[in-house]
Formats: C-alpha cells, structure tokens, sequence
C-alpha cells in the first residue's frame, strides 16, 4: 500500500489554509481514527493526504447556562465522565457509552462519528433529538447546521470539501435517552434504536429513530403524540404505533424491517420511561 | 514522500525511528520494529481489545491507532506494566484467581484494567470495570475469573 501524506495543523487557522491547498477527493480528515483506519485497513481509503485534527486546540466542553458546546475532536470518553453531562443530558450520555468499548471511546470523537456519517451512527439520533447544531469551520469563516440538515444520507455529510467540523451545540439540557436492541449488552451495533428528549423551553417531545439506513431522523409527528412532559401510556402507544406504521424502516444485513417495527413500542416505551425519571 | 520520524516514550524509555510510515499502526511499531510482542493482534478492527495498550496513561486500543498520532506520547505496553503500582495490582490480582488460561487475550484485559485504575481510581462503580471489560474478548477463560479478580481489585482498593 502507498504510504499517505500526513499534516498535523496547530492552530486553526493552519488547519483551514493546510486543506484549501490538498485535493479534495485525495484528502481524509483523521480525528481520533477508529472508523477510518478500518477503511485503510480494508482497503478502501484512497485518500493520498491525511489531515490529522490531533494537535488543534478543539479538545473542549463548555457549558454556558443550559448551553453545551462539545469541541469536534474531544474524546468521547471525556465527554461521558463530565459530571453535568450525566445528569444534564442523560441520552447524550447513553449515547456515547453506546459506542464501541472504553479503549475505542478514548479516541473516538463526537466530529469524527457526525463526519463519517454512519447509518448505524448512536449519536447522530441523539443529537437529533437534542436539536443540536454543527459549526463548520472554512475559508471564509464559520456557518452553523442543524445536525438534520448537516447529515445528508449514508456516510454523506453537508461538509463542504474545504470546510472542518470545528464543534456542536447543544441549545439546552433536557430529560432525554437513548434506548437500544443490540445482540450484546457491550460494543455492539444497534439493530435498532430511539432517541427522545423533551424541551423544558417548547415543551415538546422529539424523536428520533436509527439503526437502519440511509440515516437516522427525527419523527415530528409521532412526536406529538406524546403530548406533555409526562406521557400517559396510551399517548406512548400511539406514537409507537405512528412510527411502526408510517416510519420509512428497511431491512439491511443487520436486521428484517420487520423486526426492527416490532422493537418500536418497547424501544418506545424505556425511552420515555428513562427520560421521565422511570429508569431504563 | 519524504521520510516521517518518530519520538516515543515507551514504558519509560525514549523511542527514536526515523522513518515510520504514515500508515503503520501503533501494535505494528510495537510488535515489529521494538519487539514488544506481548501487545497481540487479534482481530485488527477494534472489536476485541487484544491489542490494548495505555497512551498517556488511558487504554487505547493500538490496532486503531496510527503510530504517527501517538507522536510524544507515552506508551504502556505488557511488559512496562508490572513497574507501574496499579499494573502490578492487577497482574497479581489476575494470578491470585488464575484468570488465565491461554493467555492471548490477557495482555489486553490487564492493560484495560490498569488502565481504568488510573483513570477512575479503584473505588470506582463496579459496574465501570464490567464496562471496561466489555471491550475485551476472551474464548477460553468463560470470563468468570476474569470478572472475579475485578472484584478483587475493587475490594482491595475499597478497603484501604
């Protein structure tokens, strides 16, 4: 195999002028690398340039008021143990200790896993349901993406090719989860999962269901059906039923479609139970 | 392409190569070119822990890990472990239950463990060492003594 060129920019700067000047289809971005060395390892990267985010002053996490900003490229597993994460944004929480091991988590990153865009992605439906948005950092300055419209298909982003994943908002805490069916309890992919939060400012549900693809999404209508801040159970069973329903849920290797509806309700019914203080 | 250099500490010793592809994985820096060959390859994509060695004190698992982006760091690896307090305490906890059997797996399972000690102290929820456990894969020992020289570890530190 060809051996690749490596930069590592320092500041931010360096990183936006090191990429104007690579090759776009020839140029990988490398945060922490735990989904894209399995592509090198596989054979399928044919990127010639990679452009490592390690040395970038991005590694933050900064509360203001209910507002969190997570710096694209600090490790996931020092987003899991931030106090106020746990009790501040429980599914984002759930959603991190989702993904792959605690080894895999001290490298993985939450740009990494919104920038590769995986169908099977655990924090793309969280951050979903928490209205989180992407900035995006370029030539000509930063612009702001709802995750919804940021992440476009399978691993398709609206990333421009001169444009890095600089961080991600979250507007508010909010009771939320993240629920899951996978084979086994630890690192594994889901076959099927729900993300739902409530907003303390709209008081409004929003949920979002994954684990197929092309991509996860958010699901506005059966969101409504669960009405206020503590759902009753018939209002759970009717957004369960909406989504089994109208969902656009496909079979893939992992998993029958069929399967996947069937594990709506109860998925469904803990997500709501945990993000109302009911325990998972 | 020009050559890539790289500066290491390696349980405790300065490492200096001078021209480390850009593409080589750490377990394959530490397995062929320093002969540290109790780090094991198992399944080379992240699901198995085989390879789990600490970068600047934190499990990391080297099969997904470039050599280059561990530039300046320093490495554990199996054989650095038993100089360092908590490394000891969790080779001697894994001897006194005997949770070995084949032993290939067991280099990762004891840097995972050493790994957790330092970052979460031994006082930890039990329920993080079985997290922390989860990322590692074991086909002969059925776990259980594996799991019980956790809970001796945890005990230990609990009661000092």
């Amino acid at each position: 195999m060809a051996d690749l060129d490596l930069v590592t920019p320092a500041t931010s700067d360096e990183a936006v002028a090191a990429l104007r000047t690579l090759p776009p289809e020839e140029t990988a971005i490398l945060a922490g690398g735990t989904d894209l060395l399995f592509d090198l390892e596989e054979g399928r990267l044919s990127a010639r340039h990679l452009l490592s985010l390690r040395r970038l002053p991005w590694r933050t996490l900064d509360w203001n008021g209910p507002t969190l900003t997570i710096g694209s490229t600090l490790p996931l597993r020092t987003l899991e143990l931030d106090p106020e994460v746990r009790t501040r944004l429980p599914g984002l929480l759930e959603g991190v200790r989702a993904v792959g091991s605690v080894a895999l988590r001290h490298r993985a990153t939450l740009g990494g896993n919104l920038g590769r865009s995986a169908p099977a992605s655990d924090l793309v439906p969280v951050l979903l349901a928490l209205d989180a948005e992407v900035e995006l950092l370029g030539p000509t300055g930063t612009r702001t993406l709802s995750v919804d419209r940021f992440v476009q298909g399978s691993r398709r982003t609206a990333r421009g090719p001169s444009e890095l994943i600089r961080a991600v908002r979250i507007p508010e805490a909010r009771p939320s989860a993240y629920v899951l069916q996978r084979v086994r309890p630890f690192h594994d992919i889901s076959h099927m999962a729900i993300a739902v939060s409530f907003s303390p400012s709209d008081r409004r549900w929003r949920v979002a269901v994954a684990g197929f693809p092309p991509r996860p999404i958010l699901l506005p209508e059966a969101a409504t059906f669960l009405g206020g801040e503590h759902p009753d159970a018939p209002a759970v069973l009717r957004a369960a039923q909406e989504i089994t329903e109208r969902a656009p849920i496909v079979a893939d290797r992992r998993a029958s479609e069929e399967y996947r509806r069937q594990l709506v309700r109860p998925l469904l019914e803990r997500a709501v139970r945990a993000a109302t203080g009911g325990g998972g | 392409m020009s050559a890539h250099p790289l500066r290491l500490r390696v349980n405790g010793r300065p490492v200096e190569l001078a021209d480390v592809p850009v593409t080589e994985r750490l377990l394959d820096t530490l397995r062929g070119r320093l002969d540290l060959k109790g780090t094991k390859e198992g399944c080379r994509t992240g699901g198995c822990g085989a390879c789990t060695v600490l970068v600047d004190g934190r499990s990391t698992l080297s099969c997904l890990t470039l050599a280059q982006e561990a530039a300046e760091a320093e490495i554990t690896t199996i054989e650095g472990v038993g100089s360092d307090a908590e490394g000891h305490r969790v080779q001697a906890a894994f001897e006194a239950v005997g949770a070995v059997q084949c032993g290939y797996c067991t280099p990762g399972f004891v840097m995972a463990l050493t790994g957790l000690l330092k970052e979460r102290g031994a006082a930890a929820p039990f329920g993080e060492f079985l997290e922390e456990l989860g990322g590692n894969l074991c086909r002969c020992t059925g776990y259980g003594a594996i799991v019980r020289a956790a809970a001796a570890l945890r005990a230990e530190a609990a009661s000092r």
